[in-house]
């Protein structure tokens, strides 16, 4: 029995050896015959399940129209995204074209094209100027956007009707605060307000709840996350927490699985939400009836923002791939190919100023294109924007435990950035 | 010289090959990146000998996880020592359906860590997790309360222990188990005959010869339990903030959330030395050097 089955492994083991010297034999064969083709590698965020799909129909109209070039698309969660890119630039294996939601610290080590390098000169200028301006490091623009999203403040319509609160009571803090005590005194099975402070989105949740109270984590060219405001902020969010008016431990509620997911369910009342919350609670199927409006806002001039978030292609520097790189990102940026990329993502802003005529008019997009001028975004720009949100992430969440000392919590963010 | 090429080396080589790429070059690479600093985007950015360490050790977070590691190795360890004690004394006995009583304990060891963790988890969620229905149920919570027992270390932290013990409970206890069914019945008789109690039974003869078992289900579980991963991981990601991390979630955690993979490096290769020191007591332990003198 040991025999019969060694000598079949040795004959699949010796019928793999074959096959592999006959793949060698052909890949040698085409690298001599043909005018040096170039393969470009792309790591691609999933923004949907429909990415793969896209790009593979992408990729084979590109290679129909440049048969010297062939481009493999890795499409890669989000969760995991970040760490690959990192473990390629660290290996030295680096990717031809990178998809991420920053890319200052890849700029800072000198491993990327510039914009005008990575796109012709017609697709940059059709590029939404805010866009491009967040795409700089040191003043150069390093990445071009390829979406962004924006937020807005998320409730449900049910439970707000039922415990007597009007929409137009959440315009500020001191409204937002009385509101939720209202739908507690109706249902205190429900949650009021769900605040995600959990690690996957927690800088997020910061940056709305600090800007919307004249905070932030940057202004005029310095990190002031350890500002007064900030502090304020924070404590308002922990008394809220204290009170009973949100999720009880708000440091380890993650945005998917807790905070969208209660609300999804009916079991939070309200929560700062984004674009695509639509197409999540579609996607749960979920019975809310939901409505949306500008965040509650606590400061001088009583005016809302947004949090408006983007996303970038870059370019890796490497001997002999500009050239591709070039024509690949210019092809997926045509109106058409780029419509369908922005239809896969599934509901986010375009990042071109046609695209966003052509998108003006749509009824659910309206309302983030309106509040766009407001908004505030990462300082993307910092090389060390990336190391201040690893921490913030895992540690913000720790400022609204009870009796926390939010001023230590907040500088010890800030001593990560440099 | 002919004769050692023709004779044991080509026996050797795919050994050799393997022990070189597989354990001695990783522990290289690990030392050498502890020496050197890496930018947040993962470039090296060249040599600066023991900064790293020194980094390190200036690191907030890293007495508190270093403390919390010795007292989850410990206590996972003797938790589970005991606890499988009982067990395999009990499977030691002959009782209808022990069999399947036996299968049964193998379960938590054959699905994956990950799993278990992951069930946990949602069984110990404050909204949907089973644990408070019951609770509620039995009427030890009120309706409207919501307890995340994952949500400060306080609770989240005894749960990961739970997590852990359960498991390593069926490794632990095949092995003694296995010790178990070494011990000759003759001199269990011979106690008998001299008319031992059952406790004199046991501690004299019994819990001396399961010695040699014991010590290595110990080491083998120091080993595991200290570089646990998958629980943590699932259950809590070391937090809230730093609170449930031990040195090897630290680890993870610097070098791909706080961006410092040289530190990251630094606390890994410590965390190398310490399991060195088990593997020494291991070797020990199963009479590796005694036998190599023989």
């Amino acid at each position: 029995m040991i025999k019969r089955g060694l000598k079949r492994g040795t004959a699949v083991a010796a019928s793999g050896l074959v096959a592999a010297l006959t793949l060698a034999g052909c890949a040698a064969s085409t690298e001599t015959s043909s005018d040096a083709p170039v393969t470009i590698r792309m790591i691609a965020a999933q923004y949907t399940d429909a990415m793969q799909p896209y790009y593979d129909d992408l990729v084979t109209r590109f290679e129909a129209e440049n048969p010297n070039i062939k481009v493999e698309v890795e499409v890669v969660s989000w969760n995991d995204i970040d760490q690959k890119l990192k473990t390629m630039v660290q290996t030295g294996d680096l990717p031809d074209i990178g998809n991420l939601n920053y890319f200052s610290s890849f700029a800072a080590d000198d491993l990327l094209y510039t914009a005008e390098e990575l796109v012709p000169a017609d697709v940059l200028a059709d590029m939404v100027p805010t866009f491009i301006e967040n795409s700089k490091y040191n003043g150069v623009a390093y990445a071009v956007p390829d979406l962004a999203s924006a937020r807005l403040f998320f409730y449900n319509k049910d439970i707000l009707a039922a415990a007597g609160v009007a929409v137009a009571d959440l315009e500020t803090w001191d409204g937002l605060e009385l509101a939720m005590q209202k739908i507690k005194a109706y249902d205190s099975s429900i949650v009021p307000l769900a605040l995600p402070l959990g690690p996957e989105e927690a800088q997020a949740e910061f940056m709305i709840w600090a800007n919307s109270n004249d905070g932030g984590v940057f202004a005029d060219g310095e990190w002031s996350i350890t500002s007064d405001k900030n502090v304020e902020t924070m404590e308002y969010l922990g008394s809220l927490v204290e009170q009973g008016l949100t999720n009880p431990t708000p440091a380890t509620c993650n945005r998917t699985d807790c905070a969208f997911a209660l609300f999804a369910e009916g079991k939070a009342a309200m929560l700062n939400g984004a674009q695509f919350l639509p197409n999540v609670l579609a996607e749960q199927e979920s019975p809310v009836n939901y409505g949306f409006t500008t965040f509650p806002s606590n400061r001088a001039d009583g005016s809302s923002i947004t949090l408006g978030v983007q996303d970038y292609f870059f370019g890796f520097k490497k001997e002999g791939n500009l050239d591709a790189v070039q024509k690949f990102l210019a092809f997926l940026f045509q109106p058409d190919n780029y419509a369908g990329f922005l239809e896969a993502a599934g509901g986010f802003l375009p990042a071109t100023v046609s695209a966003g005529a052509a998108l003006a008019d749509d009824p659910a997009l309206a309302p983030y294109i309106e509040i766009l001028p407001k908004a505030v975004f990462y300082p993307g720009t910092e090389a060390s924007w990336p190391a201040v949100q690893g921490e913030m992430q895992q540690t913000i969440g720790k400022a609204v435990e009870k009796g926390a000392n939010v001023l230590a919590v907040l500088e010890n963010i800030a001593s990560r950035a440099e | 010289m002919k004769k050692i090429l023709a004779g044991p080396i080509p026996w050797l080589t795919p050994m050799l090959v393997l022990i070189f790429g597989v354990v001695l070059w990783p522990v290289y690479e690990m030392i050498r990146t502890s020496t050197l600093e890496i930018s947040g985007s993962g470039k090296e950015k060249g040599f600066v000998g023991l900064d790293n360490y020194r980094e390190l050790l200036e690191n907030p977070n890293l007495v508190g996880a270093f403390v919390r590691t010795i007292f989850w190795v410990v206590v996972v360890v003797t938790l589970t020592i005991l606890i499988s004690l009982a067990l395999a004394q009990l499977l030691n006995q002959d009782f209808p359906g022990r069999r399947y009583v036996r299968w049964a304990l193998i379960v938590p060891w054959a699905s994956s860590v990950i799993m278990t963790a992951t069930s946990f988890r949602w069984m110990l969620d404050g909204y949907y997790g089973i644990l408070n229905r019951i609770l509620t149920d039995l009427g030890f919570i009120d309706e409207s309360e919501v307890v995340e027992w994952l949500g400060s270390s306080s609770t989240s932290f005894p749960w990961l222990i739970v997590v852990a013990v359960f498991v390593s409970l069926p490794f632990t206890t095949f092995v003694i188990l296995a010790g178990l069914q070494t011990i000759p019945n003759e001199i269990y008789e011979a106690a008998r005959v001299d008319g031992a109690s059952p406790r004199k039974t046991y501690s004299s003869i019994t819990f001396p010869l399961l010695f040699t078992s014991l010590s290595v289900a110990a080491v083998i579980n120091l080993i595991n339990v200290f570089n646990q991963f998958p629980i943590i991981w699932v259950m809590t990601q070391g937090g809230p903030g730093y609170d449930t991390d031990t040195t090897t979630t630290l680890m993870y955690k610097l070098a791909f959330r706080s961006q410092e993979v040289g530190q990251s490096a630094a606390l890994s290769v410590l965390n190398f030395a310490v399991i060195l020191v088990f593997v020494l007591i291991y070797l020990k332990a199963t009479g590796f050097t005694k036998k190599e003198q023989d």
